[in-house]
C-alpha cells in the first residue's frame, strides 16, 4: 500500500533522510520510530506529498507521490505532528470546510460528520468553537478530519505527543478501532510503548538512516545478541555467582546489585540451560531465573545507541 | 532618579533587543542608503558656481527643510507602528508573553524595554540627517532654532507614535489587528501636525503661532499623554486579562456585542453582510470554494469585532469634519477628500490581504489544508477574492460623503463625471493594495515582514511620486509632462489631476485641477492622457501580473514545500 524507494532529501549540506527504502502492506500498521530529528517528519511529509525528494520515489496505493500528488490526497488522511487550528470555526464547520475540500457532496456531507463525530466522541463538541477545544478534542478533531474522506491510507505523526495519559489512552484505542476498519496507518512516534501493542510491524529511524524494520518480534530476533537475564540468589553466594557468570563465553556483562544479577547475554537457548546448570552444580542457590522480556524501549535504546555515541 | 536610569541600564528586554536589532550588518546598510538617499537629494539641489543658481529656484533651504521635515514625519508615522505594534502581541504570536510576564521584570521595565528598543533605530536614522540639515542652513532662509524645533517635534512624534502602538499591541492580540488600529489613531494626529505646519511661514503671526505649539503646547502635550498611557499599558501587563485559559482566544460575537459602544456590526444587514456575511447554519451547498466561505464567515471575526469596529468608527467620524471642509466648503478640493479615502484604504487594505497565507503558515493550518484536494490556484483566488472584498466595501463605506456632495452641490452637476473617475481610483486602488498585499504574502514566511514589506511598496508607488514632484518643482528645467509622468503609480496625483472647477470663477478657461499635475502623459505612445487616466490604464493589467505572480509564488514557495514548516 505503501512503497518508499531510495528516498533521499538534502536541506543544502544537511542530510535529513539518506536512501530509504520501506513497504507496509495492505492492512498493516506501521509504527515509524525514531527520536526527535531522526528525519521521521521528513518522509512522512513526502508521503504526504507536501515535500519535493532530493531523490527516490514514493507510491501510495498505487499513486506516485512525486508525479501525481492528487490522486495520492486523495486516498491518504495525513495528521502532521504539529497542526493549527482555524479561529472563528466551530466543529462542525471545521469539518465541513475539510469535507468540502476533499469534494464530498453535500448530500453525504451531514451524514458523514455526524459518524465521524460520534466515532470520536465528539459528538456533545458540534457546536464549540475548535480553538476553545482542549490540546487532546484538538487531536481527536484533527483525527476527524483526515477521516472525513475515508481514506484507505492514514498517515499520522505523532498523533498522542502532548496529551495525558488517558487522552493518549483513548487515542490508542481509536487507532486500534481504525486498524479494525482495515485501514493502512503509517503511524510516527518517539514513544515506543504507545506502539507496541498494536503495531504490526516497525522501523526504526536515527539520523536519516532506516536501523531495522519488520515485525516486533522479527526485529527482536535480531536482537539476539541483547538478551538479558536476571538471577537471584540466596544466601551471601552473589560474588561466586558473579565469578560464573563472567567466564561464561555466552555472557558480556554482570551487573549486582543486592541478591539479584543482571546479565547480558548473546548466545542461544541451550547455553541459557548450561548455564543454569553450572551455577546449580556450582551450589550456589538460585531463587529465580529468567529471562527479561525485551521491551521496545530497549530495543530502540540498543539499536539507536551505537550511532549516537 | 536612579530609578529611572535603572530602567534604561539594567533592562534584559532592551538589551537583548538592541543587540539583535543594531548589531545586524542590516541595520548598518539601512542607515547607509538612508543618509547616502538623502544627501543625493541635498547634492542635485547644490547650487553649483554657474548655471546653478538658475536651475534651482529661490528658497533652496526652505524647500529643503521641507522635504526633510515632512518626509521624516511621514516616515515616522509610518514606521514607528510598524516597529512597535508588534513588540508586546509578537510575545502573546510566539507564546512567550506568560514567560515574560512571570518573570521577575517589573512590568515598567517590560514597557520601557520595548518602547525604547522599537524607536531607538528609528530615532538614530532621524538624527543621522542632523548634519545633512545643518548643512542646508549655509544656504541661508531657515532659522537655525527652525532645525532644533523640528528635530524635536520629529523625536517627540517617534516616542508618542511608538507608545501609541505598543498600547495597541498590549490590547489586541494579533499584530495585525494592533498595527491597523495604531495606523488610524495616529493617522489623524499626523494629518493634524502636518496640516499646523504648512500655515503660511512668511506671516509673523503664523511663525510664532508654530513656534509658540512646538516649544510651549506640543512636548508638555505629548509627555501627559505618555503618562497616561504609561500608566494603562502598565496595569494592563500587571493584571494581564488576555492570558491562561480563560483568555482564550475564543471571542463569543453575540457576548461582545452586548457591552459594544457605538457601531454596533450586524452580520445580517446591509452594508454590513457585504463585508462580513453572517455564519451558515447549515453545511455548505457544493461547488462552494470553502477558503472563500472560511475567510468570509469564519476569520474576519475571529478576533472579535473590536478592532473592525474602531476601524469603522475612527474613519467615519474623521470623515465628517473632511467632509464638511473639503467637499461642501472649498468642493474643489473634492480631490483631497478622495486622498484621505485613499489613505484609509492604504492603511487598512493590506491587514486583510498580507496576512493571508502567512497566518496560515504561522497558526500551521497550512499542512492541512495543502494535502486536501484544492488546487492553489483555488486558495489564492478565494483569498485574493476576501480580502478584495472586506477591505473594498470597507473603503466604499467612505465614499457615501462624496456621493451625498455630488447630489447636493448643484456647482458639481455639470461635472458629474468626475465622480465616476473618482469612484474607478479608489476602485484600482483597492484592487493594487490587496494584490499588492497577497504577493508579500506569498512571498514572506512572518505576517509583521510581508505587512511591513507591502506598506513600504504602497509608500513608495503612492506616496514616493508625490515627494519627487515636490523635489523635481524646484528644478526649473524640468518640464510638467516629465514631472506627471514620474506620478502615474500614485492614485493620489490620480485623484488630484482630476479637474475640478472653482466655484464662481468664469474668468478661467481651463478647469484647475486640486493642487495635482494637468499636463498630459503619453503611457501609451501617441496617446496623451491626463494623469488619472493613465492612472486607471496602468493598474488592471499590473494587478493582473502580481496576481499571476503571487499564484506562481505560492505555487513554488509552499504547494510542494514541508520543508517550510
Amino acid at each position: 500500500m505503501i512503497e518508499v524507494t531510495h528516498f533521499t532529501k538534502h536541506y543544502g549540506e544537511f542530510v535529513a533522510v539518506d536512501d530509504l527504502s520501506f513497504e507496509i502492506g495492505k492492512g498493516e500498521v506501521f509504527g515509524f520510530i525514531g527520536p526527535n530529528g531522526a528525519g521521521k517528519s521528513t518522509t512522512i511529509r513526502f508521503l504526504a506529498t507536501l515535500l519535493r525528494p532530493t531523490s527516490g520515489e514514493g507510491r501510495v496505493a498505487g499513486h506516485s507521490v512525486v508525479s501525481d500528488p492528487m490522486a495520492v490526497r486523495r486516498v491518504i488522511g495525513f495528521m502532521p505532528d504539529d497542526f493549527g487550528v482555524y479561529d472563528g470555526m466551530k466543529v462542525w464547520e471545521f469539518l465541513d470546510f475539510f469535507a468540502i475540500a476533499y469534494e464530498i457532496p453535500y448530500r453525504h456531507r451531514k451524514q458523514i460528520i455526524g459518524e465521524v463525530l460520534e466515532l470520536l466522541d465528539l459528538t456533545h463538541k458540534r457546536d464549540d468553537y475548535v480553538n476553545g477545544l482542549s490540546k487532546g478534542m484538538k487531536q481527536r478533531l484533527c483525527l476527524a478530519k483526515t477521516l472525513v474522506h475515508d481514506p484507505p491510507v492514514l498517515i499520522l505523526d505523532e498523533p498522542a505527543s502532548g496529551l495525558d495519559p488517558r487522552a493518549r489512552l483513548e487515542m490508542k484505542a481509536l487507532l486500534n478501532e481504525l486498524r479494525g476498519m482495515g485501514k493502512t496507518i503509517l503511524v510516527s512516534s518517539h514513544i515506543l510503548s504507545e506502539l507496541a501493542d498494536f503495531c504490526t510491524s516497525i522501523g526504526i529511524i536515527e539520523r536519516g538512516k532506516l536501523l531495522a524494520a519488520g515485525s516486533i518480534q522479527s526485529i527482536q530476533r535480531q536482537l539476539r545478541a541483547h538478551r538479558v537475564i536476571k538471577i537471584q540468589i540466596l544466601g551471601d553466594s552473589t560474588t561466586q555467582a558473579t565469578t560464573i557468570l563472567e567466564a561464561d563465553p555466552a555472557i558480556n556483562r554482570v551487573d549486582s546489585f543486592d541478591h539479584t544479577l543482571t546479565a547480558e547475554f548473546s548466545g542461544e537457548d541451550q547455553d541459557m540451560a548450561r548455564l543454569l546448570s553450572t551455577l546449580i552444580s556450582s551450589g550456589i542457590s538460585v531463587h529465580s531465573f529468567s529471562e527479561e522480556p525485551l521491551s521496545l524501549e530497549e530495543t530502540f535504546m540498543i539499536i539507536t545507541k551505537g550511532i549516537v555515541n | 532618579m536612579g530609578r529611572y536610569l535603572m530602567l534604561l541600564r539594567e533592562n534584559p528586554v532592551l538589551t537583548r533587543e538592541l543587540l539583535v536589532n543594531l548589531r545586524s550588518t542590516r541595520a548598518f546598510v539601512i542607515q547607509f542608503l538612508y543618509v547616502l538617499f538623502l544627501g543625493l537629494v541635498v547634492y542635485f539641489y547644490w547650487p553649483s558656481q554657474g548655471e546653478g543658481s538658475a536651475q534651482v529656484g529661490s528658497g533652496v533651504a526652505r524647500r529643503l527643510f521641507d522635504l526633510f521635515f515632512l518626509g521624516q514625519f511621514f516616515l515616522v508615522a509610518l514606521v514607528a507602528p510598524a516597529f512597535a505594534a508588534g513588540t508586546i502581541t509578537g510575545e502573546k504570536e510566539r507564546k512567550t508573553y506568560e514567560m515574560l510576564l512571570a518573570s521577575p521584570l517589573r512590568p515598567s521595565q517590560i514597557l520601557s524595554g520595548k518602547l525604547l528598543s522599537s524607536m531607538t533605530y528609528l530615532v538614530i536614522l532621524i538624527i543621522s540627517t542632523l548634519p545633512l540639515m545643518n548643512v542646508c542652513y549655509l544656504l541661508g532662509g531657515i532659522a537655525l532654532s527652525e532645525i532644533a524645533r523640528a528635530y524635536v517635534v520629529l523625536i517627540l512624534a517617534a516616542g508618542t507614535f511608538g507608545l501609541l502602538s505598543v498600547a495597541a499591541s498590549s490590547f489586541f492580540s494579533r499584530t495585525s489587528s494592533a498595527l491597523v488600529v495604531s495606523y488610524l489613531v495616529i493617522l489623524p494626529l499626523a494629518v493634524i501636525c502636518l496640516a499646523v505646519t504648512r500655515l503660511n511661514q512668511s506671516d509673523t503671526t503664523a511663525r510664532e503661532f508654530l513656534t509658540f505649539m512646538s516649544v510651549a503646547v506640543v512636548p508638555p502635550w505629548c509627555l501627559a499623554t505618555w503618562s497616561v498611557l504609561g500608566i494603562l499599558i502598565n496595569r494592563r501587563l500587571l493584571y494581564p486579562p488576555d492570558v491562561g485559559s480563560e483568555g482564550r482566544e475564543v471571542v463569543d460575537e453575540e457576548e461582545e456585542l452586548k457591552y459594544a459602544i457605538g457601531v454596533v456590526i450586524d452580520r445580517d444587514l446591509f452594508p454590513d453582510k457585504l463585508f462580513a456575511p453572517a455564519k451558515r447554519t447549515d453545511l455548505m451547498p457544493d461547488g462552494t470554494n470553502p477558503v472563500l466561505e472560511k475567510e468570509l464567515r469564519s476569520e474576519i471575526f475571529s478576533q472579535g469585532t473590536l478592532m473592525l469596529r474602531l476601524v469603522i468608527q475612527v474613519s467615519m467620524l474623521l470623515s465628517i469634519p473632511l467632509m464638511a471642509v473639503l467637499l461642501f466648503l472649498k468642493s474643489e478640493l473634492a480631490g483631497y477628500y478622495v486622498a484621505y479615502v485613499l489613505t484609509f484604504n492604504l492603511l487598512v487594505g493590506p491587514v486583510f490581504s498580507a496576512g493571508s497565507i502567512t497566518q496560515e503558515r504561522e497558526r500551521n493550518t497550512l499542512s492541512l489544508l495543502l494535502t486536501t484536494l484544492l488546487r492553489p490556484g483555488q486558495i489564492v483566488r478565494a483569498k485574493l477574492v476576501a480580502a478584495l472584498r472586506v477591505s473594498t466595501v470597507l473603503t466604499f463605506l467612505l465614499t457615501e460623503q462624496i456621493l451625498l456632495a455630488y447630489i447636493m452641490l448643484q456647482e458639481l452637476w455639470d461635472r458629474l463625471w468626475t465622480l465616476l473617475v473618482f469612484l474607478l481610483i479608489i476602485l484600482v486602488t483597492c484592487l493594487a493594495t490587496t494584490t499588492i498585499g497577497l504577493l508579500w504574502s506569498a512571498l514572506s514566511r512572518k505576517t509583521s515582514t510581508a505587512m511591513v514589506m507591502t506598506y513600504l511598496t504602497l509608500l513608495l508607488l503612492f506616496a514616493g511620486p508625490l515627494g519627487l514632484r515636490f523635489y523635481l518643482q524646484g528644478f526649473s528645467s524640468v518640464s510638467d509632462q516629465k514631472i506627471a509622468a514620474w506620478t502615474l503609480t500614485s492614485p493620489y496625483s490620480a485623484a488630484f489631476s482630476v479637474p475640478m472647477e472653482p466655484p464662481r470663477s468664469e474668468t478661467r478657461t481651463r478647469p484647475r485641477s486640486t493642487g495635482g499635475s494637468v499636463a498630459e502623459v503619453a503611457l501609451i505612445p501617441g496617446v496623451p492622457l491626463p494623469v488619472w487616466a493613465n492612472f486607471l490604464i496602468l493598474y488592471p493589467p499590473a494587478c493582473l501580473i502580481l496576481y499571476g505572480g503571487t499564484h506562481v509564488a505560492f505555487r513554488r514557495r509552499w504547494w510542494r514545500a514541508g520543508e517550510a514548516t
